[in-house]
């Protein structure tokens, strides 16, 4: 194919302006390019939430405000820098803040832990369903900070690296990777003691 | 995306592989073989998903613009709160000065007494009245304790004013 040709081609870059480009037309008042940015981001936002704090509602809810923070503190951010990285720092501040309101208004305790299983056969062999490991999972995360929680989800689920996680936290790479050992380590606790049939698969890849 | 024999094939534990990692959050039947490969992708098959909020994301893009646009509406009235910021301040700097300025002359005459009608008595009539001026200017002596002083008493006829000179070789210059 010749360069003519090539150039005949739209790229995304030409038919859809990056985040950066964005943002510039954001803060020169252009309301339409702040909703292409909230419609870009909605499901990135939406799930960082929904993971961390484990209630739809409330991570709508939540994902609403990180965007309206976004709106009214567009000027701060500074476009050398990843905007995604800058947008996952106000998801986790906004999410822990309230998980941390959230955990202090109510301890108690969560519906979910109607799923706890007081007997299980030790011969029995478990299928992994996709619906309930993420039920077991809303279970054993409780007993994780709301920073440990984010910095798991971050971890296993958004596939960040330390060094991404550390620059969103602002913390250093070896404090992501303490609190992920623990988180690990805590979880696997609870999963021993609430799911044992779960707990059996590490037992059994020893 | 990568078929189930190929992702059977290829699992290895810890893996980071983007294919690998998307084909285990999508593919049912594939988790519990990864599952008894490394127990650690459990937690790692939740991830990956778009996750849509509830009522979808027309509505709550549409939910956000209205929020903002109330916002807007809102702070269009910020740079005449500005201005009013501005006027209160003025208004608070004036009266604070007034405030200090009234409570330095009130101190300032009270370190000054106000002038009063000296009496000249007969025996004393060569008593130069001190000024007022000049107590405001030298040093004041609430105390003083000495052997050596002479103290000289103006007598009066019952009025608060006295006149008392103190007669001391060792007392400083300035006083």
């Amino acid at each position: 194919m010749t360069a003519e040709v090539l150039r005949m081609i739209p790229t995304n870059e030409s038919v859809e302006p990056d985040d950066r480009q964005l943002v510039e037309q954001i803060r020169r008042g252009d309301e339409e390019a702040f909703e292409t940015l909230v419609r870009r981001k909605t499901s990135k936002v939406y799930g960082l939430c929904y993971r961390v704090i484990g209630n739809g509602e409330d991570a709508k809810d939540i994902s609403q405000l990180v965007f309206l923070k976004l709106w009214e503190n567009l000027d701060k951010y500074d476009p050398q820098y990843a905007f995604d990285t800058w947008l996952y720092r106000m998801v986790t501040n906004v999410a822990i803040d309230f998980m941390r309101s959230k955990q202090s208004r109510d301890n108690a305790v969560n519906s979910n832990l109607r799923l706890v299983k007081t007997a299980f056969d030790p011969e029995q062999t478990v299928t992994v369903q996709r619906k309930e490991v993420e039920s077991v999972f809303n279970v054993v995360s409780n007993v994780l900070s709301p920073k440990q929680k984010a910095i798991f989800v971050m971890s296993e689920m958004e596939d960040l690296r330390s060094s991404e996680i550390a620059k969103v936290l602002g913390c250093r790479e070896s404090t992501v990777r303490n609190h992920l050992f623990n988180a690990r380590k805590l979880m696997q606790q609870q999963l021993k003691r609430r799911f044992p049939e779960y707990a059996r698969l590490w037992e059994q890849s020893r | 995306m990568m078929t189930c024999q190929y992702f059977r094939a290829n699992l290895q534990p810890g893996t980071t592989d983007v294919g690998v990692l998307e084909h285990l959050r999508l593919c049912d039947a594939c988790l519990d073989h990864a599952m008894g490969i490394d127990p650690d992708l459990f937690f790692r098959s939740l991830g990956g998903t778009e996750l849509v909020p509830p009522g979808g994301v027309d509505a709550f893009v549409g939910d956000v613009m209205s929020q903002v646009r109330v916002r807007n509406a809102e702070t269009s009235f910020a740079p005449r709160k500005a201005a009013r910021v501005w006027q209160r301040l003025a208004v608070a700097a004036t009266v604070a000065a007034g405030v200090a300025g009234a409570s330095l002359v009130y101190r300032f005459e009270a370190v000054v007494p106000a002038a009063q009608p000296v009496r000249v008595l007969a025996s004393a009539s060569r008593v130069v009245p001190a000024r007022p001026q000049i107590l405001a200017t030298k040093s004041f002596v609430e105390t003083y304790s000495s052997h050596d002083a002479t103290i000289v008493e103006m007598p009066n006829d019952g009025s608060d004013a006295k006149i008392v000179m103190i007669f001391d070789e060792k007392l400083p210059a300035d006083l």
